[in-house]
């Protein structure tokens, strides 16, 4: 043992065993670790040649093994010194504090690995920016993203989806070939109205094929396909006759349409669905798949919530432009939701149900990709929604 | 000092010291709880970086096994370079987003070529997945290597050929047993006629493709063993084809017992179920049903994946066995395995049903028993001593990009 005052070494030396990848005989060395500027350097000397010619192997040529409890230190820490075989450590404790008193800094994943409170720490910040970003850095990305996507390629996907449609629970509209000409002329003037007002444009040079189809089947529905092509079935004109609206209601109803397809909803809704899946695959599919899913399918309902506030967002913007009001548009939503609560079963004419009369059940409005109906009403009287810019 | 030893012991050590063969138990000093602490690190630092942390995690995770895995005292080494693993993980990434991107937008033409060059890769890509493994696995300082070049990999995959052949041989036989007159045999019959030796045909093309199936299975590990080395010394390779062929077999009675057991109990469920309907039914039918034809689906779930799980961690086990008991490192090295294949098959059931039932937060415990259990079974058998295996200059292995495919289609870096 050294007497006190005696010339401090130059580091900590650790006893070791040598491999130097020629063979598996081991050499007993001596490690020592120097403070430099870009971490710990590493000495190897012989243990039989004590005057011999030393290997000094700076801190990037060396594979530090990583600390993986405080507590527990490893029985046997192996450092890889790549083309020069690796030293086996017995001595660990002493190891560690000799990488301590040369100043090495660990790396995050050991800090967070070997205490709690830097683990902890992560975990909010991790939580904290993860929501951040669901919440507005995949729709931004989206956006973006959605530049690129070709008008063709949308329209090759509406024609696709109608004629599946088709096949299935759509048939063809009874609706008169005047009354489907009198709203195609609507429809026609509301696409017009909106070319002139570069504010309604998020998309500057995009240029859909606007039409507008009627179909039956599918109760009062109306829907927008990518491409510029907009449906609306019998049932949601009847129900507008029936409650005495006038076409101001269907008018208010194709803008909200025309809204999804100038937003190009379905396709920043694609584009997110493949990127969200594919990042929760990859950072949750260790853990469960299940809970993947489950993640993939509550964020892609809140986008799709975003988007139907957007889009009543252009509506209210558009039929402003054509100098429309927005009210018998919030009771046509209304006598929508009441007639699909119904079943359609409710024939008898009656007056608009009162808003207040239809506030947002928490489930369904946390299940229902359309924000509570009550509330949307509410706004397309008042003729302005809160979160509209 | 020396220990006074029992006669016998005596007796027994020293005619190991005659023929200077040692017995070295293989250890594995980790923990479930700590390698819960990698694992959970691992898994916040993935979400964070929205996946892109993924090549890292493997390397603490392959490094925390190795490391804690003591042969013959000394620890592994997985010397991996990092740089490398993101290369490979960020082509498979880009190769994926291709794929997807052409399945979604239906350019078949696209996805079938895909499809058609990752058949025709798949043998190149496993070996350099291999060659990548045990380039990157180092003991007291000597590489492992796979020395397999691509000629040997696809003569070893014969039998995906040969099974193409018995296919088609099926197909065409099939054809020619048909029976002629199928179109005077009228309306009444609706079904060709299936005779005895069609019949007889599709299951002998069913016995032919399991062979098949078991002989690539058999020839990719034998490569994978007798073209391994350790410094300058190559693998050695014992199990025969047919020990494969048993193994199998058995594997299907477990499977067949499984079932059985399974049934046996499902029938007392069953029985109680209907006179839970029953009673339903008599109340309000609706609400009930649905809840009732749900939770059987959900149990039908459960029963598949119960069937299966005794009959593959047998095969594991088995195999594993099999395997550990038979391999070796030229004359200076050999294993001895002796793994309990029905403890191992509990231990299995058990860690499965605690994954399931704690969504997945109990995996990292059931992974280190079951590493655990495995490894410790193994002792290494030494002739010579420790000391006398000469290297070869090795380079550092390359081939990152065959390892993260082979991680993308399930085959796990710690087995």
């Amino acid at each position: 043992m050294p007497a006190p005052g005696a010339t401090p070494a130059p580091a900590a030396l650790v006893p070791a065993r040598w491999f130097d990848g020629r063979s598996s005989q081991a050499r007993a060395v001596l490690v020592g670790l120097h403070p430099a500027p870009g971490g710990p350097s590493l000495s190897v000397h012989p243990v039989a040649a004590p005057g011999g010619e030393a290997l000094h192997l700076p801190w990037r040529e060396v594979g530090w093994p990583e600390a993986w409890s405080a507590r527990r230190p490893q029985q046997r820490v192996v450092v890889d010194l790549h083309a020069h075989g690796s030293l086996e450590i017995d001595a660990v404790a002493a190891w560690h504090s000799a990488l301590a008193a040369a100043g090495d800094r660990p790396r995050l994943a050991q800090r967070m690995q070997t205490r709690w409170g830097i683990f902890l720490a992560m975990l909010l910040a991790g939580v904290l920016g993860l929501a951040l970003f669901y919440r507005y850095g995949t729709p931004w990305l989206a956006t973006q993203l959605a530049r690129w996507v070709p008008l063709g390629w949308e329209t090759a996907l509406a024609d696709q989806g109608l004629a599946q449609m088709d096949d299935g629970m759509l048939k063809p509209s009874q609706l008169p070939r005047a009354r489907q000409e009198a709203l195609r002329a609507r429809f026609q003037g509301l696409t017009q109205a909106m070319a002139t007002v570069p504010a309604l444009q998020r998309y500057p040079g995009y240029a859909p094929q606007w039409s507008l189809q009627f179909r039956r089947g599918m109760g009062a529905n109306a829907f927008a396909l990518p491409g510029g092509t907009v449906v609306l079935t019998d049932e949601i004109v009847q129900v507008a006759a029936r409650q005495g609206l006038g076409d101001e209601a269907l008018a208010g109803v194709l803008a909200h349409e025309i809204g999804h397809v100038a937003y190009r909803h379905t396709t920043r809704m694609l584009v997110q669905q493949g990127v969200l899946q594919m990042g929760l695959e990859l950072a949750l599919g260790d853990v469960s798949g299940l809970l993947a899913s489950g993640s993939a399918l509550l964020t892609a309902m809140s986008y799709s919530r975003a988007h139907e506030r957007e889009a009543d967002c252009f509506a209210l913007g558009l039929m402003r432009r054509a100098a429309l009001p927005t009210a018998p548009m919030g009771d046509l939503l209304l006598a929508m939701a009441q007639d699909a609560r119904s079943g359609g079963k409710d024939r008898q004419p009656g007056k608009a149900t009162e808003p207040g009369q239809d506030e947002a059940h928490p489930v369904w409005s946390l299940l229902s990709s359309h924000p509570d109906t009550a509330g949307r009403a509410r706004a397309l009287r008042a003729g302005q929604a809160p979160g509209c810019s | 000092m020396p220990r006074p030893a029992p006669p016998g012991a005596a007796r027994m050590h020293a005619s190991f010291a005659s023929q200077d063969i040692e017995p070295h138990p293989l250890r594995f000093t980790g923990s479930g709880a700590e390698f819960l602490r990698v694992w959970i690190v691992n898994v916040l630092l993935t979400i964070v970086t929205l996946g892109f942390y993924t090549p890292w995690a493997r390397r603490r995770t392959a490094q925390y096994f190795f490391g804690h895995t003591l042969v013959a005292g000394s620890p592994l080494e997985f010397t991996a370079q990092q740089r490398r693993m993101v290369v490979g993980f960020l082509v498979v990434v880009l190769l994926t987003l291709a794929y997807k991107l052409a399945a979604s937008t239906g350019q078949d033409v696209a996805v079938g070529l895909f499809i058609l060059a990752g058949a025709a890769l798949a043998p190149l890509i496993w070996s350099s997945a291999m060659r990548f493994r045990l380039g990157n696995t180092r003991w007291r300082g000597l590489r492992l290597q796979f020395t397999a070049d691509w000629r040997e990999v696809y003569r070893a995959s014969w039998p995906v050929f040969a099974l193409a052949l018995v296919w088609l041989a099926v197909f065409f036989g099939l054809q020619a047993l048909a029976p002629a007159p199928l179109e005077g045999a009228g309306a009444g019959r609706k079904l060709p006629q299936v005779g005895a030796p069609m019949v007889a045909l599709v299951l002998l093309g069913l016995v032919l493709t399991v062979l098949c199936l078991i002989r690539i299975d058999f020839n990719y590990r034998s490569l994978l063993v007798l073209r391994a080395s350790l410094g300058t010394e190559p693998g050695r390779w014992k199990p025969v084809y047919m020990d494969f062929v048993r193994l199998w077999l058995a594997t299907v009675g477990v499977f067949l017992v499984s079932i059985l057991v399974l049934s046996l109990l499902l029938a007392g469920l069953v029985g109680g179920s209907f006179a839970m309907v029953k009673a339903l039914g008599q109340g309000q039918s609706g609400m009930g049903m649905v809840l009732f034809l749900i939770a059987a689906f959900v149990a039908l779930l459960l029963v598949l994946f119960l069937a299966t799980a005794p009959a593959r961690a047998y095969r594991e086990a088995a195999l594993f066995r099999l395997t550990w008991n038979n391999i070796g490192v030229s004359r200076i090295a050999r294993f001895k395995c002796d793994l309990r294949v029905g403890r191992y098959v509990l231990l299995r059931l058990r860690n499965m049903l605690l994954t399931l039932v704690t969504l997945g937060l109990f995996r990292p415990f059931a992974v280190v028993s079951e590493y655990r259990m495995k490894l410790e079974s193994v002792t290494l058998h030494i002739k010579g001593g420790v000391d006398q295996v000469a290297g070869t200059l090795a380079r550092q292995q390359t081939g990152g990009i065959g390892d993260a495919l082979a991680d993308a289609a399930g085959l796990e870096l710690i087995v």
